[in-house]
């Protein structure tokens, strides 16, 4: 030991310079321990060390061995799995549309990998997490091996046993046959290259067999994964790759990634609304109505909105543009008052332009410029008009697709989409919350006070059932809202409250020498909040926000109660009434806790990497 | 008003060319309380245009709450505040446009960790000046050169020493284009091999006509650059005068008393 444990100075790599990071990189790694001291070290270093080595080692294998006897019963048929994959991923999607499917796959992928050009997601990976990550992986893989139950096909025991052996050689080899493992690093893309090449391998090579459906029989036939499988799926993974490598082109060209990390941010929020409205649902568009109706329409709330915020947003014209902003909140306002009494009828999006261009309005003081400041917000605006226009025309549209057992959604398709826009949902509602609750004016405090501890107080599947049941009771004739965004609703209505809390929570730790500084330099208490506080705020809240969302994707499995067809509904009472998997409920139950597990785990992965890039819980 | 102040003039050591000038700063009987303790007992005060006035006292006498009721970071309750010209009350209108004349500078710093240098010094004249961003960047550019550290643009605060933090939230306040500057002990927080820095930059501003109000403990500063001092104590100002009265000739026992402290 001595000077040789001195971990080697970090080295800041070539992408730190433009990364978010305003604090330290993450400290450097230990050299590796010859395996004989480490399990010395670590296991053995004492009496009760070794005692508890041997009770918890013990225990552990009881518990895999248990694992193991669960997995592979002989009760089990793991083709009720495999024959309803595409069950459980999309549920009765039609299956001669399932290019949509594809495409929209496709399309988040090319997103994945222009995303992680965009944020330079390209951690270096030291030789020696790999060799440590391997040597893990092969042993695991051998001990299970070695403790399958009897009824195990001896193919899948003695494919452990080979690829553990074959893990433990390459693992012990990278660690130990290089020199300082812990200072040489592979390149995110090697690693990324590596394990896409493994995975196309795995799809076209092993011999996993093909699993089909037809009138209610399931056939098994020898060989690889059907080619309606393998191809798309490695196109995608082509895709993935060829987008990161066409995002970092990009980059390089334009000089910089602020352009496409913005570009990407817009994507994120309105694409899956695009791909769920627009492409998997196929609206038949009446263009006769689009051309006379609500082109017109988004043309004169784009146009006439955009001039009329241009005109707003000149700095001298504050107290016009926030006049301005009142009457048509007023406005907003009295319209859906109207709609609720039935007044005067009203196109749903009109009402909702009306709102958001007040709000723009009221916005603009704060957005005051110069001409190139002016045309970007009414830009934005423009934009905004032009996608919301599309999006809500897209929603009411009848859809082509011809659905036999309703909804279009479901499926782990259904858990993703309705995980994904709860928490944007509730995201923006939860720093509302959170702001009010810390707000100086008495009204907003207890308003969302009582809100949060209301809704805190309630179990999440009575708030469900409530919105999907008693919602159109109480809103008035004609606003009755469909299942699928009552239950939508209800988790935003939810998750906001503990959004909230979490928020609060970086909302205190900023200081009050940052409010003293943002109010000496003049700035107005809405760009304090926006561009001094809460980006310090939520940055601290990074960690338990993802938590948040984690748990969020979990209870989507709730929504199998009040009637929605998830993961969770097809494993525990579609699968196995099927006739040819009848009572089969173990082994799908069993796969989706693993898809829930891996998913949750690249999450929280995920968070940890950007807590690190963020600096986040590190001395300023 | 009250008589507790009658022992100060607030024309001492006032020269004639001082005089002559216009008041940037009027305070007239400010009254400041924090719940039941007076902070603020009637003080009055009048800034000269392109003066510097350093103010002293011991712990707890109210200097910074003096300069923090010229900017409303904290609210008087008693009195008038005029800055040039413009009233300080409940407007927010004349509170804005106060801010953005009066300038800044706190003893932590206070510089904003998630932004850049850059950005921490034309977030304000952007989002508030409504300056075309080239412009404010390219202010901003002089501005670091001007305090000394033209090369750490792109730099986190939390990658700067703490001299060259004061430095960026010096140069942060002085791009707004303040007519008056206050410093709240802009160098209590910094290594003593820090501190020359800053006061070679407040030094080379008050040369070059800037109106500041300094709250500090650097008598060599004070003496110096200062055209005036006020010594508070009990949130009374007790005594105004040029450096060279307050030094060598103060007036009051309790100036004298805290002068022996500290020399
Ligand atoms: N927010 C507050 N709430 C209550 N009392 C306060 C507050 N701020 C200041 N005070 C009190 O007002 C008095 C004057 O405080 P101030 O900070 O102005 O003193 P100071 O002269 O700047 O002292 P120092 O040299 O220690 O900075 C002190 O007694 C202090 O305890
Ligand atoms: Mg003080």
């Amino acid at each position: 030991m001595g000077a040789t444990m001195d971990g080697p100075i970090h080295v800041p790599q070539d992408g730190d310079a433009e990364a978010l990071d305003y604090t330290k990189a993450a400290p450097p790694e230990e050299p590796v321990t010859p395996p004989g001291r480490w399990v010395k070290e670590n296991l053995f270093s004492s009496t009760s060390n070794t005692i508890q080595t041997v009770i918890f080692g013990g225990l552990l294998l009881v518990l895999l061995r248990f694992v193991l006897n669960l997995v592979f019963s002989e009760e089990n048929n793991w083709a009720a799995v495999a024959t309803n994959v595409r069950l459980l991923m999309s549920y009765n999607y039609p299956a001669e549309q399932y290019v949509r499917i594809w495409f929209t796959v496709g399309a988040l992928a090319a997103a994945a990998g222009l995303s992680m050009a965009a944020w330079q997601l390209h951690p270096r990976i030291s030789v020696r997490r790999i060799g440590v990550n391997l040597l893990g992986t092969g042993g695991v893989l051998i001990v299970m091996g070695i403790l399958t139950p009897g009824a195990t096909p001896s193919s899948i025991r003695i494919g452990m046993l080979v690829i553990g052996a074959a893990l433990l050689v390459i693992g012990a080899g990278l660690l130990f046959g290089t020199e300082d493992p812990h200072l040489k690093h592979v390149s995110f893309t090697a690693v990324l290259l590596t394990i896409s090449g493994l995975i196309i391998a795995f799809l076209w090579l092993f011999p996993l067999g093909k699993y089909l459906f037809i009138d209610g029989e399931a056939i098994q036939e020898d060989g690889t994964v059907s080619a309606t499988t393998k191809g798309p799926w490695t196109v995608t993974i082509l895709i993935l790759l060829a987008s990161l490598f066409v995002g970092r082109a990009i980059g390089k060209a334009i000089g910089g990634t602020r352009p496409l990390r913005l570009a990407m941010g817009v994507w994120w929020v309105i694409g899956p609304a695009f791909l769920i409205f627009l492409v998997l649902r196929d609206p038949e568009f009446d263009w006769d109505y689009v051309l006379k109706v609500d082109l017109p329409l988004a043309l004169a709330f784009g146009l006439g909105g955009g001039a009329l915020l241009y005109a707003l947003t000149k700095p001298t014209f504050a107290d016009q543009a926030r006049a301005v902003g009142a009457v048509l909140m007023g406005f907003a306002i009295f319209n859906w008052v109207a709609a609720f009494f039935g007044w005067y009828a009203m196109l749903q999006k009109v009402r909702f332009s009306f709102l958001a261009l007040a709000l723009f309005a009221l916005a603009a003081p704060t957005f005051a410029g110069e001409k190139s400041a002016r045309l970007r917000f009414a830009g934005m605006w423009l934009g905004l008009v032009a996608v919301g226009h599309w999006l809500i025309t897209g929603i009411n549209t009848p859809s082509t697709l011809d659905i036999t057992a309703p909804p279009f959604l479901g499926g782990f398709v259904l858990t993703v989409s309705i995980a994904y826009y709860v928490m944007l949902a509730s995201f923006p509602l939860g720093i509302l919350l959170a702001l009010a609750r810390t707000s100086r004016m008495p009204i907003f405090r207890v308003l969302s006070t009582i809100y949060i501890e209301f809704v805190r107080g309630i179990p999440l599947i009575t708030v469900l059932f409530f919105f999907s049941i008693m919602l159109n009771l109480f809103l008035p004739n004609g606003m009755a809202v469909s299942e699928l965004a009552a239950v939508f609703t209800g988790y935003t209505v939810f998750s906001a409250a503990y959004m909230a809390e979490n928020i609060r929570g970086g909302l205190q730790s900023v200081r009050k020498g940052q409010y003293e500084a943002s109010d000496a330099l003049g700035l107005t208490g809405v760009q304090r909040t926006g561009l001094i506080v809460l980006p310090q705020a939520l940055r601290v809240s990074i960690p338990n926000l993802v938590g948040q969302a984690i748990a969020t994707f979990k209870e989507t499995s709730l929504i199998a109660i009040v009637g929605g067809f998830d993961l969770l509904r097809i494993a525990d009472k579609t699968i196995p009434a099927q006739t040819a998997f009848i009572g089969q409920k173990r082994v799908g139950l069993l796969f989706i806790c693993v898809v829930y597990w891996a998913f949750s785990y690249s999450m929280s992965r995920a968070s940890r990497n950007l807590e690190v890039k963020l600096g986040v819980g590190q001395a300023r | 008003m009250t008589t507790t102040n009658s022992m100060t003039d607030v024309h001492n050591g006032l020269t004639d060319e001082l005089r002559a000038r216009n008041d940037i700063i009027e305070c007239r009987g400010v009254d400041k309380w924090f719940g039941d303790f007076q902070a603020l007992r009637g003080v009055d005060l009048l800034v000269k245009d392109r003066e510097v006035m350093v103010v002293l006292g011991p712990s707890g006498s109210g200097k910074s709450t003096l300069i923090r009721c010229i900017n409303r970071l904290e609210v008087h309750q008693g009195g008038d505040i005029i800055v040039d010209g413009v009233e300080l009350t409940n407007d927010l209108r004349n509170i804005d446009k106060i801010r953005s004349e009066v300038g800044m500078v706190f003893q932590q710093f206070n510089l904003f960790p998630h932004l850049t240098v850059l950005d921490n010094i034309t977030l304000a004249p952007i989002w508030v000046r409504k300056k075309a961003k080239k412009e404010a960047e390219q202010k901003a550019h002089e501005l670091l050169e001007r305090v000394g550290i033209p090369e750490q643009a792109n730099k986190f605060p939390g990658q700067l020493s703490g001299g060259q933090q004061q430095r960026v939230a010096i140069a942060r306040s002085l791009a707004m284009e303040p007519r008056v500057m206050l410093f709240d002990e802009p160098t209590s927080a910094l290594d003593p091999e820090m501190i020359s820095e800053v006061l070679d930059v407040m030094k080379d501003l008050a040369n070059g006509g800037m109106t500041m109000i300094c709250v500090t403990h650097e008598m060599g500063f004070a003496r110096e650059v200062a055209d005036r001092i006020v010594f508070m104590e009990d949130g009374r100002v007790v005594e105004i005068g040029t450096p060279n009265q307050f030094f060598t000739d103060p007036k009051s026992d309790r100036t004298k008393l805290f002068l022996s402290q500290i020399l």
